[in-house]
């Protein structure tokens, strides 16, 4: 069982996949921990299995063997009901592409999870406000994402990430899809969020700027931690 | 809740419009064979619905409204002397011939009855009085026949059978979609058209010494030399107990128990059944429906809508959802439980449903006002149909949305970490 300051944590994660009568494996019996407030950094080469391994640790895939604890409960064994309601309460998710609803606006991005996540309409309306305010993004509240700019778009992914504040942010190529500026900022709020907030933040990323601000790195290659933390 | 579906559904604003096009034109398809099955029942009973009588009395061979063998006025003198009729009038529904001032002979329905009495009376008269039909050899027309018979207004003389006929009034409304053009008449008048070319002999017979007397009226048409055995300057004259009607129109008096009235008339009348209007309509209507290709026709035209409908909904909600699917795989990642995708996915069907069903019910009465005031073709939706064919659109919609649901089941949400 985890330390009560260690809020992932993986235990012989060990995933094969199935391609006709062969089974290949993808990652290979990996341990792995991240304490509450810290960067944990997913680094390795295309194909090392990192998006397996976050996809895991986020409970969207369930590993061949091995078991995952998330704040001290362990997920893998979990109904796929009762996983996603685990998601929709402690997980926030940031992807490469944003992943944006194009049709709503900013704001009613993050109402869509706030509501999602049981806050009545007006209550959500408000948070949204705040949250959009806390990546600058107040003033853009009632455009659509593609009235945004791509370092615009991600702001607002994070600021719905934090849509009712998550104890986990999980982000997959945060900064890949940005210019330098927009890298910079998308990097400092992520650094806002395990250091001020408490967050437990865990991102896969071949993107060298955000090293500076980790606490920690794990690099993976064909499936394997190389330099476990 | 912020209506993902809404937004998604009117994002694209052209595919949206193509969209509902399709649901537009399934609903009208829908809406337009029920309402002219609607139409063609109610036109078909609308002599039935257009009575005041509490109960019909018809020969003991009645298979509808249109297919029934005469009642000899005998009966009708029976009936009316029974302490519960309040009323009886004698009905005369039957074909004869019209001649137009040009072209070809036209086949008609008299309707005879009895212009003073308020047990039969036709609905809507634009022109003229039912009390002008008390003068012999007069009729009115349907306005939606005026063509097929050539008549260009009041006043006008043509001859029906072997006599002349003078048109004194128009009525609307008094049409049937599947009968000959309506001539309306007196009783008088119309025993006159019927007789004309005709002769006409009663057989009576006591079959047992002690029972009733049995009469058969037997009609033979007149050999070609003496076509006209009346005399168009002759007043027609009242109906004679050897005469015969085709239906007998019975008033109860208040109170009475009109089963057992039924059972009475039926009793003590010669070979005749009683029903009351309720029964009538539906006997006829049933007949049209089931014993007829008709019913089968409009009815698969009714399916063939909810199929098309179906299809393209299905397709359109199978697209929309493809074109979004990583979004759903978004919600699903982020927490979203089955049944709000499935929520989503059902409230674009319901939106669809709605934004397809209200300018399709604006097309079909378009259509149905259309019809009937161009052709005089009955196009019913009532409020109870309305009210069907928006149930049939949401089912036909919701149902469709099967489809797209097994697609997003299908989604793994952890396609959003796949760049």
């Amino acid at each position: 069982m985890a330390s009560p300051s260690v809020t992932v944590q993986a235990e012989q994660i060990t995933m094969f996949f199935k391609s006709g009568q062969q089974e290949i494996p993808i990652l290979k019996n990996i341990n792995w921990k991240a304490t509450r407030g810290t960067i944990q950094l997913l680094m390795g080469p295309s194909g090392s299995g990192k998006t397996t391994f976050i996809s895991i640790l986020a409970g969207l895939l369930t590993p061949t063997q091995g078991q995952v604890y998330l704040l001290g409960q362990e997920i893998t064994h979990l109904s796929r009901q009762k996983r996603t309601a685990f998601r929709r309460e402690h997980i926030g998710f940031i992807f490469q592409n944003f992943n944006l609803f194009p049709a709503l606006t900013a704001a009613e991005n993050i109402e869509i999870i706030l509501n999602m996540k049981g806050v009545k309409k007006e209550q959500a309306r408000y948070q949204a406000q705040e949250l959009l305010q806390q990546v600058g993004l107040h003033l853009y509240a009632n455009q659509k994402p593609k009235d945004l700019s791509g370092g615009q778009k991600q702001r607002v992914a994070i600021a719905r990430a934090l849509a009712g504040s998550p104890c986990l942010i999980m982000a997959d190529e945060p900064t890949a899809a940005l210019d330098s500026q927009s890298g910079y900022q998308v990097t400092e709020l992520l650094k806002h969020l395990a250091k001020e907030k408490g967050c437990t933040v865990l991102i896969v990323t071949h993107d060298p700027r955000i090293q500076d601000v980790a606490d920690h790195i794990t690099y993976l290659e064909d499936g394997r931690l190389i330099l476990p933390n | 809740m912020v209506s993902l579906a809404r937004k998604n559904l009117l994002e694209d604003i052209p595919r949206f419009l193509v969209a509902q096009a399709g649901i537009l034109f399934a609903v009208t398809l829908v809406t337009i064979q029920l309402g002219i099955f609607s139409g063609f029942s109610k036109s078909t009973v609308k002599l039935i619905e257009n009575s005041n009588a509490d109960i019909w009395v018809a020969s003991d061979t009645l298979v509808q409204l249109e297919l029934t063998l005469p009642v000899p006025v005998s009966e009708l003198i029976k009936a009316r002397k029974m302490p519960e009729v309040a009323r009886g009038d004698g009905l005369i529904f039957s074909g004869a011939h019209w001649f137009p001032k040009e072209g070809e002979l036209v086949r008609v329905r008299i309707i005879g009855f009895n212009p003073q009495s308020s047990l039969y009376q036709p609905e809507t008269v634009l022109e003229g009085s039912v009390s002008n039909l008390t003068e012999p050899y007069t009729a009115m027309i349907d306005i939606f026949d005026q063509n097929t018979l050539q008549v260009e207004g009041i006043g006008d003389q043509l001859q029906m059978s072997s006599l002349p006929v003078e048109v004194v009034g128009m009525t609307e409304g008094n049409t049937s979609m599947i009968s000959n053009p309506f001539v309306l008449m007196s009783l008088k008048n119309a025993n006159a058209y019927l007789r004309a070319g005709q002769t006409s002999q009663i057989n009576c017979q006591l079959p047992e010494k002690g029972s009733q007397l049995e009469c058969i009226n037997m009609f033979h048409p007149e050999p070609d030399d003496q076509a006209t055995t009346i005399e168009p300057n002759i007043e027609p004259r009242n109906l004679a107990a050897s005469d015969v009607v085709t239906f007998i129109l019975i008033k109860a008096e208040s109170g009475q128990d009109l089963s057992a009235l039924k059972d009475k008339l039926e009793q003590k009348l010669n070979n005749v059944k009683a029903y009351t209007k309720e029964e009538l309509i539906n006997i006829t209507e049933t007949y049209w429906q089931q014993r007829t290709g008709i019913g089968l026709v409009l009815g698969l035209g009714t399916v063939v809508g909810i199929v098309v409908g179906t299809v393209v909904v299905s397709q359109i909600l199978y697209s929309s959802v493809s074109d979004h699917l990583k979004e759903f795989g978004t919600l699903k990642a982020m927490g979203a439980s089955a049944g709000m995708i499935y929520r989503i996915i059902i409230e674009q069907a319901v939106w669809m449903a709605i934004f397809g069903y209200l300018p399709a019910m604006l097309l079909s009465f378009g259509v149905a006002y259309w019809i009937n005031s161009s052709q005089g073709t009955l196009l019913l939706i009532t409020p109870t149909s309305a009210i069907a064919i928006f149930v049939i659109t949401m089912a036909m919609c919701i149902g469709s949305a099967i489809f797209a649901i097994q697609k997003v089941n299908r989604v793994d949400p952890a396609i959003v970490f796949k760049a």
